[in-house]
Parts: structure tokens; C-alpha cells; sequence
């Protein structure tokens, strides 16, 4: 039941923001914050009962898919609190000639992405999840496309082009995945393909990976098919961003997440984990090296968004240990912290009055709270200490080094040290220096509720670095294990 | 069944050179009838397989296709990006017409050589050996006139077939999917074509010009 | 009568059935388009009395020209004839001359006249001759690939290039039919009729602007009894580009199976039959497309050969 509430939430909030324009901020707020209370509701039972299932087997939520669940939760809660503000924000700070941003669309698309985005962890049937992947590109598509620019159109065209095919590549992989399961007997979700694996004939499996791997790893942002995601993750607006990036990537590297054990299982099947290494570590190399080129602080978190992609990828194709607490708590930690970043260049947009680091400058002066926050999501997602990728980083590289696979963990230090070089170089431009005249412009007091989920992202970010709630710790034990991990 | 066998093979031959006919038109309008009768084929499929496997599903597969890609697709688009679109033709080309159809040639014989080891480790699939390769040829193709085409419609076109083929080669493989599935997974496309031809609307209006292929405004520059 | 009687009576019935019928051919084609345009058009008789009309006429030559100005309209009308007699055009079984020539044979008979055709459109000096010839050179060699590719791939299935054997085999059953391999040769022998004939994709049979003209251009220079051979031997032409196209590859029903006269001369309406459908097809697919322009010719042929390429991989895989 309370499965089923979590999907009609939003879908219900969108339809009353279609409504009336001037509620719909609240309305939106009221529902994502039901829905993470919902959602806190079937993750606690989840953690009690191990899986659980709702309308009859329709919808079902196991450990990894609670895990995602809650990150789609919370990022969409704070995303609606943030978005109320710099709507607001960016609406006033419009000079004349810019074109008309589209208010009144945002509320109910943003729900209804949420919706779709929150059934790819609910929903049982595998043909379903892929109908709810493609929804969330569909209804993405004008929410990136809010500024109603040229570049924005054409982040959004990119987007949906570049996605989509990676979706019906995806679909190809997923009918067969659905027909080898079904031969085998089994029920065609998840945990049928878990017992279908073993027995399924190598080359059917083979050919599903690949599209998977070619499909969805194009919404995932994996190199070669990477090119929309600085764009899309650019040109929309700052929650949006911390959306998209935050959980909608993640949920198409949840898939391939998903498919590892069952290559693992298939005894046909040589050396998966290659694949994962091998396409982890081209996208980490990749990732890395386009930071230290980049112009935009929006694009730069895009990029690296794009490389831990490649390193939870990669902690998968590292073998046997490093895989279960590293690739999933990096996954975790990854959501939340990405989403901070957004929310904190978001805030430096409207203080600075632009994106590019050449022009920006000056930020710590102008803005303390700004600064800061744009400092810290940095150092963050560059993976220091004290925060929760450091932990997560360093628990694969270590068990990459354990598992004598020096030369794949030795390439990915090299290349996540040179992120976290490029990085802290690029936002040091912005947030320390003076400010050009070019972005000098009357500063505004930034939002109350910008500052509020700021604030409230900032929580797990800084928390879970030290410290991890036991339950937290339980769940993401469980999903680890679902992952095919030892214990 | 043999004439099952070969009413099946002429519609995938159908199938293909529908699809490789969309890789060279150069009229939007064409382009769009080409896909309707590229849908047509499948439902046609469809039905040739529902009669001679007895399956009442694949029938209700190819009703759905006929309904969502044969009429409402159609409708759809020209509601959305505007009836003027159609007008459109590609002038200018990123591989000429002879390269882009030797190329397509070429991604057939990839289609042909891939599924092969597929359909051998698929039994008990009749029809598998025809519509899996054509299925997988489609799909290539799509992927083809999404990347060398610079006409929006022509590249969303090319999204439709690249699902098409996906379809052509499941209804041989899947034939208990759940009908909610089967309407839900039809209904997503007039939805993405509606917001796809929204957003070549949109496009046309704030750029002037339907060619998304040459929007390249975003990049880094030194 | 004696069978070496009634084999010369069928093959000489063959060859009266081609001059006979062509030009009746070209007038109810001409006749439909222009109905299908919302004019009433010429009667279909017309050709044969444009045929009369240029025969009592006298013939101006030019100085400048040598004898293949006057042999090509000779060469070009009495190659049709020699194929006539190797392809299946009412009979079934193979004729007397039939094996002295397959069907890369026939390619080669029908070249022939083309290729005189080009030389003395050329040798008159006029402009208008040498760019026609060129460009029909350029259709020519553009279509080459397809014709063999087409041949070869209907030759595969019947282990013969003999279209007789060829045809024997596709009869068989519905099934043998059905193939995609054959509906793939079909489409692509199509675009090359339409291509090899100047009809509209590709050149405008009706047009009378010479800077346009492909095929049509050649025959400008000639009067008198010349014009009627060139003209005649266009119908013909095209008459047994569709026989072949019927009788071997579409629908080869209906023909003679045994030796017997009166079985021959019951062929013949059913074989007018074919072609009568075949013409209004033809009238109206070319009457809802445009002429292309003369560079996407060479696009639209490409495709043709593809579409054949397609085909042999079909074969070749053994799917059909």
C-alpha cells in the first residue's frame, strides 16, 4: 500500500499543479516530502523483512532498490524546497531580451519526472522499468529545456536524441533479457533473473548485456556515449541539475548494477568484470581529463558526475570484495553529495550572474554562504576527507590493491587524483579572486528555501563521511550483498 | 506454416528496405509515410505470426501498433511540431546519399553476422531466424539516421524504427507479455513523439530552423 | 505438321507477336498517363499510325555522317527481334534458339543496339546528340551493377542462367515465390526498368525540352524510314524489358507449355494480359512521382543496387 501511495503522490501533486500555478511551488513540497516519508516507511521495513511487495506482486522493493529509492526521495524532496526560490530567483533576475523562462510547466513535469523516476525502483516487471527509464527522459526533456534559450533547446534536443536511442538500444536487451527469462521458467523481475542466470544460454545473455551496456550506459553518461550529459546537465536549472545528475544518471547505472550478478552467475559467460573495468575506467580517464579543460562550473560537476560513474563501474569490474561496500556506498554517497554541488552552483548563478569560470570570481566575497558551499560540494565530490566519497573511494582503491589488481586500481588513483587536482583548481578561479567587472551585479539576499536545502543536503554530506546510522549501515550491507559481493 | 514462413520473410523484406528507404529520403513528408508503412509491415508481422502461432496476444500486438504508430504517431507530430515542417527537405547532407546507403549495407551484414549466434541459441522460436536479424538491421538503422541525419523529424524517425525493430524481433520471442505492458510500452511513443515534436516546434521558433543537426553552440571553447 | 514446321511457325508467331504488339504497348501506356492527368490523350493506335506516317516520308541525312548513322536504326531494330527468340515470351519451354544465348546474352544483344544508337547520335554534329548519349552512358554504367547483380541473383536460385530454366523454377509453387530474396529482386529490376527505359524517375518520356532529355535526344536526327526503325525498336525494347520482367521474375503463368500451335496463340492474350496490368501500374507509379535531377540519379540507382545487394545476402544466408 504503501508502495502504491508513493507513485500516485506525485502524479496526484501534478495534476493540482496544472492548476493553479501560484500553489503549485507548495503543492510540489508537500508531496515530495510525503513521498520521503513514505519512503523512509518501506525502507525501514525493508531493512526489517528483506523484500517487500505491494498490489500483488506489481511492485516490489528489495535492498538495492530500497537503497535507490530513498536517494530519489530525498534529492527530490530537497530539490522541490530549492526550487521554489531560485525559480523565483532567476524569474526576477531576467534583464529584458532574455527569453521567458516556462514557470508554469516546471511543477507539473517535475512531478510527474519524479513519479517515473520513482517506479524504476518500484516497479517489478523488467519491460516496466524500461518504459519508466524512458518516461523520465520524456518529461525531463522540457524541464532542461526551462530557459528557453538556443543552448538550452539544443541541451534538450541532444538529450532526448542521445538518451532515447541509448533506450531502444536498451529495449532490444531487455525483451530478450524478458524471453530468457520467461524460457527458463521464472517470473520475468529481478530476483527471476537472479534464478534464471545460471541456466540462461551464454549468447542470449551476452547480447542483452551488450545493449544494456551500450543503452544504458548512454543515460548513464558513460563514454563513448557521454557527450549530451554536459550539456543537458548545464543548461537546465540548478535543481533540475541535482536531479538529473544526482539520481536520474545513477538510476541507469542501477540497471547495469542490476545485471552484474547475473553475468557473474552464468558460467558460459567469461570475465564480466573486465567489461565493467575496462568501460569504467575509459570513462574515469575520459572524465578526468575533460575537467581540466572545461569553461563552466555547472559543466565541470557534469563531468564529474560522468567519472564516479566510471569509478562505481569500475569498483564492480575489480573483482572479488571490491565491489560490495565500495561501488554501492560510493553510488550512495555520490547522490547526495552531487546534489549539494548543484544546489551550491545553483546559488552561485544568481550571486555571480553567470556560469563561466573565466568571468565568475570572487564568489567568497560576494556571498559567504555561496562560497563556501561551493568550496565544500567541491572538495566533496573531488573525494577528500572528511566527507563520504573519500570513504567510499578509498574503501575500492583498497580492495582493488588487495585483490592484486594493481596496474586497473593503480590507473584509477592516477586519474581520480588528477579529478580532484583539476577540480579544485577550476573552483578556486570561481570562489577565491576578485570579482570581474563583467559579472558585477547587485547582489540579491539569496532565497530562503535555496538556503534551507542547502542546508538539509548538506546534512548527509557532511554526516555521512564519519558517521553512518546503524540502519543505513544494514541497508547498505544488504544491497551490497545483492550485488554479489561477500559479505 | 511454410507459407507462414515465407508471408513472414517477404514482410521483413518489407521491413528493411522501408528502413533503408528512410536512411536516403530527403522530404521530411516522406520520410513520415515511409515510417508508416515501416509500422504497417509490422503490424502485418504481427499478425502473420498471431495466425500461424495461434497466439490471440500477437494479434492484439499488432491492433496496438496500427493504432499508435499507424494513426497516432502521424497525428501526434503534425499536431505538435506544425504541418509546416513537412515542407522541409534536406538540403545539405553529412554523408551523401550513395555513401549513407553503402553504409547501411554494411550495418546489415553487422545485423546479420551478430544475431547469428543469438538465433542458434534460441530454440523453439520458429520465426526467430527471420525477424531477429531484420529486427536488429532496424535497429542499426535507426541508430544510423539519428547520427548522419541534421532534419529533426528525420531523426526522430529514426528513434521510432530503431523501437520498431526492437518490437519486430520480441514478437517472436515474447509472446505471453502482459497486455497493460504491451499498451503502456505503445502509448510511451505518441508521448515522446508529442514532446519531441513540442520540442522541434520550440526549436524552430527561438532558432529559426528545424536542422537540429547543426546546433552546436555548446562546446568548450579555449 | 511436322515438329521442325511447328517450331519455326512458334518462334516466327514469337517474333510477330513482339513487332505486332509493341507499339500498341507504347500507345496505351501514353494513353493512361495522360488520362490519369485529366487530359483524353492521343487514341492508343497512334503509334502505329506515327510508324506509317515516317515510312512514306523522305529521309534527310546528314553530309557530315558515316554509315553508323545509317546502320544504327537497322542494328538497333533487329537485336530485339534475335532476344525475343531466347527469352520466354510465349512458351515455357525453351524455343529452338534458346540456348544460344542466357540472359547475360540478352544483356549483351540489347547493348549492342545501344551502343550504336550512342555512336551515331554523335555523328551527326549535332549538340544535342553527344550530351543525350553521354548521359545515357551514365544511366547505363550506373545500372550495370544492378542488371548483373539481379541476373546473377535470380540465376543462383535456379543453378542456371538460362531464363527459361529460370522461370521453370519460380512457377513451381506460391511458396517458391514468396520469397523475400525474390520480392527484393523484384523492387530493384523495377527501379532499373524505370531507369534503363528513360520513364519517370528518370527521364521524361513525353518531354520535349532537348536540354532535359536522356534517352530521347538520340533519336532527334533521324527521318523517314530510319525514325520508324528507331521508334519501333524503342517499343520493342521496352516490350521485352517487360517480358522479362513478367514472365521470369513476377508472374510467370499463363504461357504455352506444350508445342502445340494453338496453345501458343492462346498465350498471347494472356501474355497481353500481364502486360496491359503491368502498364497501368507503371502509368500510375509514374505518374505520382517527379523527375529527379540528373545527380540523384546516381542516389537513386545506388539504392537499386543495395536493395539487390540485400537480396543475395538474403539468398546467400539461405533464409530465402
Amino acid at each position: 500500500m504503501v508502495l502504491a501511495l508513493i507513485l500516485l503522490v506525485p502524479l496526484a501533486a501534478s495534476l493540482l499543479a496544472l492548476g493553479n500555478h501560484r500553489v503549485a511551488p507548495w503543492i510540489t513540497l508537500v508531496a515530495t516530502l510525503i513521498v520521503l516519508l513514505l519512503s523512509g516507511r518501506a525502507i525501514w521495513a525493508v531493512v526489517d523483512a528483506g523484500t517487500v511487495s505491494a498490489l500483488g506482486g506489481v511492485l516490489t522493493l528489495d535492498p538495492l532498490a530500497a537503497l535507490y529509492l530513498g536517494l530519489v526521495a530525498f534529492v527530490g524532496f530537497t530539490a522541490a524546497l530549492y526550487s521554489v526560490g531560485y525559480l523565483a530567483a532567476r524569474r526576477a533576475g531576467q534583464t529584458e531580451g532574455d527569453s521567458t523562462p516556462r514557470y508554469r510547466q516546471y511543477h507539473p513535469l517535475f512531478n510527474v519526472f519524479l513519479a517515473s523516476m520513482l517506479a524504476v525502483p518500484l516497479a517489478a516487471n523488467l519491460a516496466v522499468v524500461w518504459i519508466a527509464i524512458e518516461l523520465t527522459t520524456i518529461f525531463s526533456a522540457f524541464l532542461v529545456a526551462y530557459e528557453d534559450s538556443a543552448e538550452a533547446l539544443e541541451a534538450a534536443w541532444k538529450y532526448v536524441a542521445l538518451t532515447s536511442m541509448g533506450a531502444m538500444i536498451a529495449l532490444l536487451g531487455v525483451l530478450l533479457l524478458y524471453f530468457g527469462i520467461t524460457n527458463a521458467g521464472q517470473a520475468p523481475t529481478w530476483a527471476g533473473l537472479g534464478l534464471a542466470a545460471p541456466g540462461m544460454a551464454p549468447a542470449i545473455l551476452v547480447t542483452s548485456f551488450v545493449l544494456w551496456l551500450v543503452g544504458f550506459g548512454a543515460k548513464a553518461g558513460l563514454v563513448p556515449m557521454h557527450t549530451w550529459l554536459p550539456d543537458a546537465h548545464s543548461q537546465a536549472p540548478a535543481s533540475i541539475c541535482a536531479v538529473l545528475s544526482g539520481v536520474e544518471t545513477s538510476g541507469a547505472l542501477y540497471m547495469l548494477l542490476r545485471i552484474y550478478p547475473s553475468l557473474s552467475a552464468n558460467p558460459g559467460i567469461v570475465n564480466p568484470q573486465g567489461w565493467y573495468l575496462v568501460v569504467g575506467l575509459v570513462t574515469v580517464a575520459t572524465a578526468s581529463l575533460l575537467i581540466l579543460q572545461v569553461q563552466d562550473f555547472k559543466r565541470l560537476f557534469a563531468y564529474s558526475t560522468i567519472e564516479h560513474m566510471g569509478i562505481v563501474l569500475a569498483a564492480c569490474g575489480l573483482g572479488a570484495g571490491a565491489h560490495d561496500l565500495g561501488a554501492t556506498y560510493q553510488f550512495f554517497a555520490h547522490a547526495l553529495t552531487k546534489s549539494f554541488c548543484f544546489y551550491a552552483a545553483g546559488l552561485a548563478v544568481i550571486v555571480l550572474g553567470t556560469q563561466r569560470i573565466d568571468v565568475a570570481g570572487g564568489l567568497m566575497k560576494r556571498s559567504p554562504l555561496a562560497g563556501w558551499s561551493l568550496l565544500l560540494g567541491g572538495i566533496a565530490i573531488a573525494g577528500a576527507p572528511p566527507f563520504a566519497l573519500f570513504v567510499s573511494e578509498f574503501e575500492i582503491l583498497r580492495t582493488g590493491f588487495t585483490a592484486h589488481q594493481y596496474l586497473a586500481t593503480g590507473l584509477l588513483t592516477v586519474f581520480i587524483v588528477l579529478a580532484f587536482i583539476a577540480v579544485m583548481y577550476q573552483l578556486g578561479q570561481v570562489v577565491f579572486g576578485e570579482t570581474t567587472d563583467a559579472a558585477a551585479a547587485p547582489v540579491s539576499p539569496l532565497p530562503l528555501t535555496c538556503r534551507a536545502a542547502l542546508l538539509i543536503a548538506a546534512v548527509p554530506v557532511l554526516v555521512f563521511g564519519v558517521y553512518l546510522p546503524p540502519r543505513l549501515g544494514e541497508l547498505i550491507r544488504a544491497a551490497a550483498m545483492l550485488m554479489g559481493g561477500a559479505p | 506454416m511454410q507459407l507462414a514462413w515465407s508471408l513472414d520473410g517477404l514482410i521483413a523484406a518489407l521491413f528493411a528496405v522501408f528502413g533503408l528507404g528512410m536512411i536516403v529520403t530527403r522530404q521530411m513528408l516522406g520520410v513520415l509515410q515511409l515510417f508508416i508503412l515501416h509500422s504497417l509491415a509490422l503490424a502485418a508481422s504481427a499478425l502473420v505470426l498471431a495466425v500461424a502461432l495461434g497466439s490471440p496476444h500477437l494479434g492484439w500486438v499488432a491492433f496496438i501498433t496500427l493504432t499508435t504508430k499507424v494513426i497516432a504517431v502521424p497525428l501526434v507530430l503534425r499536431w505538435a511540431a506544425g504541418s509546416e515542417i513537412y515542407e522541409r527537405r534536406e538540403v545539405d547532407q553529412v554523408l551523401t546519399i550513395p555513401i549513407s546507403v553503402l553504409v547501411a549495407a554494411g550495418l546489415a551484414l553487422i545485423a546479420w553476422v551478430v544475431a547469428g549466434p543469438l538465433v542458434n541459441a534460441i530454440h523453439d522460436r520458429p520465426f526467430a531466424a527471420i525477424n531477429v536479424p531484420t529486427g536488429l538491421m532496424s535497429l542499426l538503422f535507426g541508430a544510423f539516421t539519428v547520427s548522419v541525419r541534421r532534419e529533426g523529424v528525420a531523426q526522430l524517425m529514426g528513434l521510432l524504427i530503431m523501437e520498431s525493430g526492437a518490437f519486430f524481433a520480441s514478437i517472436v520471442l515474447i509472446h505471453d507479455l502482459s497486455v497493460i505492458v504491451e499498451v503502456a510500452a505503445a502509448i510511451d511513443v505518441p508521448i515522446a513523439v508529442l514532446v519531441i515534436g513540442l520540442l522541434i516546434r520550440n526549436i524552430n521558433r527561438v532558432t529559426g530552423m528545424t536542422r537540429v543537426g547543426l546546433l552546436a553552440e555548446l562546446r568548450e571553447r579555449r | 505438321m511436322s515438329p521442325i514446321t511447328t517450331h519455326l511457325l512458334i518462334n516466327l508467331v514469337q517474333v510477330v507477336f513482339l513487332l505486332l504488339f509493341s507499339p500498341l504497348l507504347e500507345g496505351v501506356l501514353a494513353r493512361l498517363e495522360e488520362i490519369i492527368q485529366g487530359k483524353r490523350g492521343p487514341s492508343v493506335f497512334q503509334p502505329y499510325l506515327d510508324i506509317y506516317k515516317l515510312i512514306g516520308k523522305d529521309e534527310v541525312v546528314s553530309e557530315e555522317s558515316t554509315w553508323i548513322f545509317r546502320f544504327a536504326p537497322i542494328i538497333n531494330f533487329t537485336m530485339p527481334v534475335f532476344v525475343v527468340l531466347l527469352i520466354p515470351a510465349l512458351t515455357s519451354y525453351p524455343l529452338f534458339f534458346a540456348f544460344m544465348g542466357d540472359m547475360v546474352a540478352v544483356g549483351f544483344l540489347m547493348a549492342l543496339g545501344g551502343f550504336f544508337v550512342s555512336l551515331a547520335a554523335m555523328d551527326t554534329g549535332n549538340v544535342y546528340g553527344p550530351i543525350g548519349a553521354s548521359r545515357t552512358r551514365m544511366v547505363g554504367f550506373l545500372s550495370e551493377p544492378v542488371f548483373i547483380l539481379v541476373f546473377f541473383s535470380v540465376s543462383y536460385i535456379a543453378n542456371a542462367t538460362i531464363p527459361y530454366i529460370v522461370n521453370a523454377t519460380w512457377a513451381e509453387s506460391w511458396s517458391s515465390m514468396l520469397q523475400p530474396a525474390h520480392l527484393l529482386v523484384v523492387i530493384a529490376f523495377f527501379m532499373l526498368i524505370l531507369a534503363d527505359e528513360g520513364r519517370i524517375p528518370v527521364d521524361s518520356p513525353s518531354g520535349k525540352v532537348e536540354i532535359a532529355m536522356i534517352a530521347h535526344s538520340k533519336n532527334l536526327e533521324y527521318s523517314g524510314t530510319s525514325a520508324a526503325l528507331m521508334k519501333w525498336a524503342g517499343a520493342m525494347k521496352f516490350m521485352i524489358l517487360m517480358i522479362v520482367f513478367l514472365n521470369v521474375l513476377v508472374t510467370p503463368w499463363g504461357l504455352a507449355t506444350t508445342a502445340r500451335l494453338s496453345d501458343v496463340l492462346i498465350a498471347i492474350p494472356a501474355v497481353l494480359l500481364k502486360l496491359f496490368v503491368f502498364v497501368v501500374v507503371l502509368a500510375v507509379i509514374e505518374s505520382s512521382l517527379a523527375k529527379l535531377r540528373l545527380f540523384r540519379i546516381s542516389e537513386y540507382l545506388a539504392t537499386a543496387f543495395v536493395i539487390c545487394l540485400f537480396a543475395m545476402s538474403v539468398r546467400l544466408a539461405g533464409l530465402g
